[in-house]
């Protein structure tokens, strides 16, 4: 006889997520993945003028918005038929790259670590690091006092199964702290070619307003060296360790096992050579993408437009109360079937294709964890390949920085044109990411997200096929019923945003 | 930095040294709730200066739950809200992120409850109410024309609910850490801010972007960009500095690391009221393309 859990709400995401499992012998036997917000942007969005899009649509998610901003600019490139100069391409990749590092390092450290680390080891810390001796007294402090939730936001906590080694609790801890500043630091670097974030306020069509100087090249250069130290000494080396104390995590959470990526980086002017490729895994199989097979179903969602609509044809109609649906999410599906999107299906696909640096770091994270590829179909094969996607990306910001010219323009001017469309793929931190706009008369006529946590946390299709989240639950043991620790772990290691996938 | 945020004097600086140590000692319990937002003002909080996020959380806030940062998951979370509500009674700080959809309660669910019943419990049994980033303060993208929720700010649902607790605004797409962080050591300190008639502490929102504008000078001067890109003022390509009020140009974002309008793509007004709310009204002004002369043969 199944028991029934709710996990609602499930946190250290972004957004408003619930999970609602069937427990059945101590084993998920089916699970259903809710997304609990709506906000109406591609509603909002009809009847504006375009120009407004790539900052409206950053409001999307506060975690990625230079990804939506991107996506909607380089959407609009298209329509207007601009040809983006060298410095704005390069400027865009830098920008979006910092928001990778920035999401990667947040990811890790602070949303995911704590479900593995043991942050009350701080309180058997009898070391030197000044640091960690004060996190320790506030700690004590805190558990000493009446306050009604003593230790948070680090306590209360599921119990379970956290690691035992003192040494790997106590550097993740400081770690957290440090990747704290590193996160910052990351905003910081983008901040210099976008004004602010979250948010920036220098993406447009036809490039980046800001423009190339040699001190902000200098200060970039600075910031992603303490990055790229960070990622290569600390980030890397704590996933290994992590991975270590919990190798069978490379066994849980394996999901629907189809992968999918737009791609992104453009290396070249006209944005067809990626740093990151583009592809689809299905069976093992790689293959092209196409972009014709993309559908939103909408059976299980609470929308009473039709289901089944390519994104170009897209429509979001709000059904609150619709019958038997259990999300607001749309659910993706490609050539009919769901597909996993995030670091790991472009990590995947790029190791497939051969990719020189993805192969290398792949192949070492492989020998280091002693397992074989396939198990990086895995909770922890998610977080091995964001790490090492984050250090590709890292490395790589620093070769664009070189290709920058001093003083020479990132911007082109342009006319929009009365109609037309555009779209504009690209990948957030989390994954593959579509924006399709079209204009009449001057003005917005549909403009359609299909952003990563909506491939992955899709409900179920007219198929009854369950959404990649929901398949990657079933099967996975959960100890104790009352904190089903195992369950946040295998959700969180999609890096699930609720805000973008509704939207 | 903190003094030099609030523009207090030398004396004022020792008073909020003590504050971290006040507020360790239990003073200051915050319930941080999300309703229709991005989470993007969290993030942005997390971008904060001396003190930085590590010494927030653990020293100037107790922040008894945060979607983004607790450990606590599901029914974990759920009881500590309830618990905070229930036993830190008129002692707690609520701080709202995001607008409420008040023609469409499903729209925002958390622990089964729709954000409107959370938030309505909540604000009962706070102290302060903080409505932190434009969302929460006037309702923001999420009540644009044309949205299908009906978002409220918490303002507005505070007087239709008759909710009477003192409310602070912190508006901002998102909100500056400052504004934020300066705004809760005020109120930890010495009590409410000195506010504006939108509840907005002045010490953040009575000058505006344009006359604190690195680029005011291309304006006295008739310097206009044409295109994006292009140096001068922004005023034409729709540029809103002149009527947004906030201390941003003289601030900066990030450390101190640029601005909206230093970096070109001009103010859009996103600590403003009407933010993105008209869909007549664009946010950007096109020129239409100058036309090159022809080259001579």
């Amino acid at each position: 006889m199944a028991t029934t859990i709710n996990i609602d709400p499930l946190t250290r995401i972004e957004g408003h997520l619930s999970i609602r499992t069937d427990i059945d012998s101590g084993k998920v036997v089916k699970a259903y993945t809710s997304g609990d917000m709506f906000r109406g942007f591609e509603v909002i969005l009809a009847g504006r003028d375009p120009l407004d899009a790539q900052q409206i649509v950053q409001r999307i998610c506060g975690m990625c918005p230079v990804a939506h901003g991107v996506a909607s600019i380089l959407a609009q490139d298209a329509l207007y038929g601009c040809a983006v100069p060298d410095n704005g391409r390069l400027v865009r990749n830098l920008i979006l790259g910092a928001e990778f590092i920035h999401s990667h390092i947040t990811h890790f450290y602070h949303l995911s670590a704590i479900d593995f680390v043991d942050i009350k080891a701080i309180t058997k810390y009898t070391g030197n690091d000044p640091v960690l001796q004060d996190l320790r007294s506030w700690v004590e402090t805190e558990l000493a006092s009446n306050r009604v939730l003593p230790g948070a936001p680090f306590l209360p906590r599921y119990e379970g199964n956290y690691a035992q080694d003192p040494e790997l609790n106590i550097a993740a801890i400081r770690h957290y702290l440090d990747a704290l500043e590193m996160r910052k630091l990351a905003h910081r670097m983008a901040v210099l070619f976008c004004g602010k974030l979250p948010h920036a306020a220098s993406l447009v069509p036809g490039g980046i307003t800001e423009g190339v100087t040699m001190r902000q090249i200098a200060a970039f250069s600075s910031m992603l060296s303490d990055l790229r130290r960070f990622i290569d000494r600390v980030y890397i080396p704590d996933v290994l360790a992590v991975a270590a104390a919990f190798p069978d995590y490379f066994a849980i959470g394996r999901g629907c096992g189809n992968f999918l990526a737009y791609g992104v980086f453009p290396e070249s002017a006209d944005g067809k050579t990626l740093f990151i490729p583009s592809g689809v895994l299905k069976a093992d199989k790689p293959a092209a993408l196409d972009v014709s097979l993309i559908t939103e179903d909408v059976t299980s969602s609470r929308f009473s437009s039709p289901s089944g609509l390519h994104p170009s044809k897209g429509q979001t109609q709000a059904d609150p109360q619709k019958k038997d649906a259990y999300s607001w999410m749309k659910a993706p599906r490609y050539d009919g079937a769901p597909m996993e999107v995030g670091p790991l299906a472009r990590v995947l696909i790029a190791y497939k294709a051969g990719h020189a640096q993805i192969c290398k770091l792949v192949d070492d994270m492989l020998a280091k964890t002693k397992v074989k590829p396939e198990a990086l179909m895995s909770v922890m094969g998610r977080h091995a390949a964001r790490a090492i996607e984050c250090k590709a990306v890292a490395d790589r910001c620093a070769a664009w920085l070189d290709q920058l010219k001093e003083d020479q323009s990132a911007c082109v001017d342009y006319t929009v044109p009365e109609s037309g469309a555009g779209v504009g793929l690209t990948e957030a931190p989390r994954g593959a990411l579509g924006h399709w706009i079209s204009i009449a008369d001057h003005k917005i006529e549909r403009y359609q997200c299909v952003v990563p946590t909506t491939w992955n946390c899709s409900p179920r299709d007219a198929q009854g096929q369950a959404g990649p989240v929901e398949q990657a639950l079933e099967g996975v043991a959960v100890a104790d019923q009352n904190q089903p620790i195992e369950v946040a772990r295998v959700v969180r290691s999609f890096d699930p945003c609720g805000a973008c996938a509704v939207h | 930095m903190l003094a030099g945020m609030l523009g207090l004097g030398p004396t004022a600086v020792s008073r909020l040294a003590d504050a971290a140590e006040a507020i360790a000692a239990g003073a200051a319990p915050v319930l941080w709730l999300q309703g229709l937002s991005c989470s993007g003002c969290t993030i942005s909080l997390l971008n904060s200066d001396s003190p930085g996020p590590a010494e927030i959380i653990t020293k100037y806030l107790s922040l008894g739950f945060h979607s983004t940062l607790s450990a606590a998951t599901g029914k974990v979370a759920t009881d500590a809200i309830q618990s905070m509500i229930a036993k830190a009674k008129g002692d707690y700080i609520l701080v709202m992120e995001g607008a409420i959809p008040a023609d469409m309660p499903l729209a925002c669910n958390i622990g089964g409850q729709d954000i409107g019943q959370l938030f309505q419990t909540a604000a009962a049994g706070a102290k302060t109410v903080m409505a932190v980033g434009t969302c929460a303060v006037y309702g923001g993208v999420p009540a644009a024309e044309q949205n299908p929720t009906g978002a409220v700010s918490v303002a507005k649902y505070m007087t239709d609910q008759e909710i009477d607790v003192p409310l602070v605004a912190i508006p901002g797409c998102p909100a500056h850490p400052d504004w934020v962080v300066g705004t809760l050591a005020h109120l930890l300190k010495f009590g409410m801010p000195k506010l504006d008639m939108k509840h907005r502490p002045v010490a953040f929102y009575s000058k505006s972007i344009h006359e604190l504008c690195l680029r005011c000078h291309d304006y006295d001067n008739d310097i206009f960009a044409a295109k994006f890109g292009d140096d001068g003022c922004l005023h034409k390509l729709g540029c809103v500095g002149p009527t947004t009020y906030a201390d941003c140009t003289l601030r900066q974002w990030n450390s101190g690391t640029n601005v909206c309008t230093r970096c070109g793509g001009g103010c859009i007004g996103c600590t403003t009221e009407s933010f993105a709310r008209r869909r007549d009204i664009a946010m950007f002004k096109k020129p239409a393309p100058q036309t090159q002369p022809a080259a001579k043969g």
